[in-house]
């Protein structure tokens, strides 16, 4: 065979290096444009899939359309009724074992979820609270409502209604929830002076019913009571039904939190002075996009606070609060 | 001057012509082919820019038509209905009799239904009169009573309007008991038939049904999509409404409100966001496309690869190309310079080149094939030339016969035929005779080997009868070398010396011993005397002509020694060894064939 001399060695070195780049250019060209990501597996377990209760299903809505809008998918598991923490301890263990890559979870107990939650962040879940905490630091991330920040907003709005001589009745929803527990703390610092005329706290467990009758046994223990306080939508909607059946809207002031159509009806009918509104759409939104940008390493707010408002019959009608009272995704 | 050093700069470094056309072909179709490319990219992407901007803003005025038609029609429905003479009559009028209403009512309730029935898109469908009277739907349902519908925008919007009909932006219904729903509401004012006074306002709330499904059904990109908003940059309709409420997403309003041009680009996080604008007229709002550059030139990315590959592809072709090309018109000269260097190394043979094209190459081929030629022809001349006179050389040096030896003879004759020795004589004067015939005889350069031995056995039998007893010979030849060409009168000078110097001085009898045989390709002729021998000086000197010792001699050691490598190349010749007192031997070497070369020479 004939030597080779150095041009033809450039020769085919060139020629080699151009097929080289031929070939990648033809292997772009052919490769799908951007390759099909696997999507992120999220589950979602609110406190309860309640279909009457406007804050989960806006809170379930907004999560939906995050996973639709960032390309991952989610699945909804949730017990009937908030106050059904076994039934949310076992569907964390199960969502276990169906190894998503993060699990969203607004947990129905301060401590007793915690256990379950532990093992969900030790088999590499990421973890991301809504709604409301638990005892323990471990989540990847919160996104919540400011609840104190709520709760001193509605008292302080309150505290313009009373007097001396007003009695207080707070209606709570479950007892240990963070959210509670919050809420009531911030609700007794807005009312600052008055805070000593709350005469019981009832915890509905998160029940129409249970409302409904605490609130009665209530107004029937304090006849002098007159500013009844609801710290979620159960308990809000139940006392207001039972002041209502009572005939005593003329007597007692109300102030709650969250909205329902119900809720807004009773704003509208003057049975509240005042509402809380949080923002359970965004909050399931946020969380979504907090899972995502926790799974992609992307840096996070360890607390998102997804905001709240409080509403009362004079703003109601605002544009701005239009939008935040009545959910558009409901249409 | 500058530019040539320049040329030579660049093009110096290569070694040869071919790398030097090759690199400069494809440098510039590289070039050439890269400007090609950078220029049909940038057309392309600018086009497809265009094509898409132009296909955004045509769906755009499309959407837009197609609401201002939606509206248009709803206003239609409405003029309708505002214009009955039912709804004047059963709203606006106090003298009526029960039943009258009732028949109006129903008349009316029915038309709604109607309507109602036939558009999905109505969510409701009401008359109110400022009286405080109003229907609405089915009948069924009732205005809430927290609102004053006359303080709500929408009404307010009507009744200010000059043409009497207003179209809402997106909001709650309030109005309506129990139902708070997303809605435009397109409104018209009631004019009583009677006093031509505005009394009432009738109005249609429309769900986003109609305008959601006006702007889905049109695609821009897989990321874009439509949004609508009224005259103040109010959302009217967006795919993502919730999320725009929520404060999740953000569209560029301001931007968009202030924008007097049919489109904009906006920078969206990391992307360009390409907004194209339709205002209406008729509803003052503004249908906006929305469109991610990088969604639009994804087809611009396809064709840009398409490009680049056949780039890449065409410059391939084009090393390859110029490669053949450069090395088929170098060819020639390549040519050239092998058979210059063949030429450099004396080889003539194949010197010529082939001229096969009529250009400067095939000129200068040519011009090579004529000089080659006439050096070659020059060479030979030389060389012919060079052997005449090494011939004439050799000749010189064969004809000096030892005079001595002659006069020493004749000497030796005539004491013998003093002493009446006739016989020896005889022998003596025909061996003389032989020995001067075959010396004289100058046809020939060569003789066979055996013609050789002859002559040296006339010689010794001349020698033998001057030196009587003293001296004796033995020859011995191969059979097979007998005919081996020699160049002639090789052999009696090496005998004259092996007698002169070696057995002369020695008191005993002396030998001398010849024999030829073959070994290989040569043949070697031994020449043995045992002597008194040499020692080592005169054995180093022996060649050496200038010795005067040897002068005497004539034609001596050295001559013959002449004669072999002139003839014969340097490999050959006479190599002697000696010692004192027992004897000397010289070898001759010559080539087997040594004759043939020379014939060829000749």
């Amino acid at each position: 065979m004939r030597k080779w001399t150095k041009t033809q060695w450039v020769g085919v070195l060139l020629s080699c290096i151009l097929m080289g780049v031929t070939l990648f250019s033809m292997l772009i060209l052919v490769w799908p444009g951007e390759k099909e990501k696997e999507p992120y597996q999220l589950i979602f377990i609110p406190k309860t899939i309640d279909p009457l209760n406007g804050f989960w299903t806006s809170l379930i809505d907004g999560a939906k359309l995050g996973a639709e809008e960032m390309g991952a998918e989610i699945e909804v598991y949730g017990a009937n009724s908030e106050e059904d923490i076994d039934e949310q301890i076992a569907l964390i263990r199960s969502c276990i074992e169906k190894k998503p890559d993060a699990l969203l979870i607004a947990p129905a107990d301060y401590s007793r979820t915690t256990e379950a939650l532990r093992e969900v962040k030790e088999s590499g879940i990421k973890l991301i609270l809504l709604d409301s905490t638990i005892d323990q630091n471990i989540a990847d991330a919160v996104v919540n409502t400011d609840n104190y920040q709520a709760g001193k907003e509605l008292g302080e709005h309150t505290r313009r209604l009373l007097d001396e001589d007003s009695v207080i009745g707070i209606v709570a929803h479950v007892q240990g929830t963070s959210t509670a527990t919050e809420r009531e703390a911030g609700i007794r610092d807005g009312l600052g002076k008055y805070e000593n005329q709350i005469a019981e706290v009832v915890f509905c467990n998160s029940s129409y019913k249970k409302a409904y009758a605490l609130t009665k046994e209530m107004l029937l223990k304090y006849p002098d009571m007159n500013m009844l306080i609801g710290t979620n939508e159960y308990s809000s909607i139940g006392a207001a039904r039972a002041v209502c059946d009572m005939g005593l809207t003329n007597q007692i002031q109300m102030v709650g939190f969250d909205n329902s159509i119900e809720e807004i009806q009773y704003l509208e009918a003057g049975v509240f002075q005042a509402i809380i509104l949080q923002k359970p759409f965004n909050m399931g939104y946020l969380g979504v996009e907090q899972a995502i940008n926790v799974i992609t390493n992307r840096e996070v707010e360890h607390n998102l606070d997804s905001g709240s408002k409080l509403i009362t019959r004079a703003n109601m009608y605002e544009e701005e609060n239009q939008r935040l009272l009545y959910p558009f995704s409901g249409q | 001057m500058e530019r040539k050093a320049i040329f030579t700069k660049l093009f110096g470094r290569f070694k040869s012509i071919q790398s030097t056309m090759m690199i400069s072909f494809s440098a510039l179709m590289v070039i050439a082919v890269l400007i090609f490319l950078l220029i049909a990219l940038n057309f392309t992407s600018q086009t497809i820019y265009e094509n898409s901007n132009n296909y955004t803003s045509q769906i755009v005025r499309q959407v837009n038509y197609d609401i201002d038609a939606y509206i248009e029609y709803m206003e239609n429905i409405s003029s309708v209905m505002a214009k009955s003479g039912d709804m004047s009559l059963y709203l606006l009028e106090e003298d009526q009799s029960e039943s009258e209403r009732k028949e109006q009512k129903k008349r009316i309730l029915t038309q709604f239904n109607t309507i109602m029935e036939s558009r999905g898109d109505i969510y409701n469908i009401a008359a109110v009169a400022e009286n405080g009277r109003y229907i609405m739907n089915g009948g069924e349902e009732d205005l809430t009573p927290y609102i004053d519908i006359r303080n709500l925008d929408w009404y307010q919007a009507a009744m200010n309007s000059k043409t009497g009909i207003a179209v809402s932006s997106s909001h709650v219904q309030n109005a309506v008991l129990s139902s708070y729903k997303w809605v435009i509401t397109l409104s018209r004012v009631l004019v009583n038939n009677r006093t031509g006074e505005k009394e009432g306002l009738f109005f249609v709330d429309l769900n986003y049904s109609a305008i959601s499904d006006l702007c889905n059904n049109n695609s821009i990109g897989n990321k874009g999509y439509i949004f609508v908003l009224d005259e103040k940059g109010n959302i009217i309709y967006h795919p993502k409404q919730q999320l725009m409420y929520g404060g999740l997403r953000k569209e560029h309003i301001d931007e968009i409100m202030s924008c007097k041009e049919d489109s904009l680009t906006v920078k969206d996080g990391t992307e360009l966001k390409l907004y194209t604008l339709s205002r209406s007229e008729k509803t003052g709002w503004t249908v906006v496309g929305a469109a991610y550059t990088s969604d639009l030139l994804k087809n611009n990315k396809q064709a840009q690869m398409l490009y680049t590959l056949a780039a890449v592809v065409l410059i391939l072709a084009v090393l390859l190309i110029s490669n053949l090309l450069s090395r088929e018109i170098t060819k020639p000269l390549r040519q050239l310079t092998e058979s210059m260097s063949m030429v450099e190394k004396g080889q003539f043979d194949c010197a010529n080149v082939d001229v096969t094209m009529e250009n400067e190459i095939g000129s200068l081929g040519k011009s090579y094939n004529l000089m080659t030629e006439r050096i070659h022809t020059l060479m030979k001349q030389n060389i012919y030339e060079q052997r005449q006179k090494r011939k004439s050389e050799l000749k010189a040096l064969q004809a000096q016969i030892n005079p001595h030896f002659l006069y020493n003879t004749l000497d030796s004759i005539i004491w013998m035929s003093e002493a009446e020795r006739n016989d020896e004589v005889v022998e003596m004067t025909a061996a003389l005779a032989k020995l001067l015939r075959q010396s004289i005889s100058n046809d020939h350069e060569l003789v066979e080997l055996g013609q050789e031995m002859e002559y040296v056995k006339n010689y010794l039998t001349i020698q033998k009868m001057r030196y009587q007893d003293k001296l004796e010979s033995v020859i011995e030849i191969a059979p097979e070398v007998r005919y081996v060409k020699i160049v002639k009168l090789i052999l009696q000078p090496i005998v004259e010396n092996a007698i002169y110097h070696g057995i002369k001085y020695k008191d005993s009898k002396g030998t001398v011993r010849i024999c030829a045989y073959p070994e290989g390709e040569s043949v070697y002729i031994a020449v043995e005397d045992d002597g008194i021998g040499m020692d080592e000086e005169t054995l180093t000197h022996i060649f050496d002509e200038k010795k005067k010792e040897h002068k005497q001699n004539g034609v001596g050691v050295p001559n013959v020694q002449k004669r072999l490598k002139l003839y014969y190349g340097e490999k050959y010749g006479i190599t002697y060894e000696s010692k004192i007192g027992v004897g000397t031997r010289a070898v001759i070497r010559i080539p087997r064939q040594g004759d043939q070369e020379h014939e060829k020479m000749d």
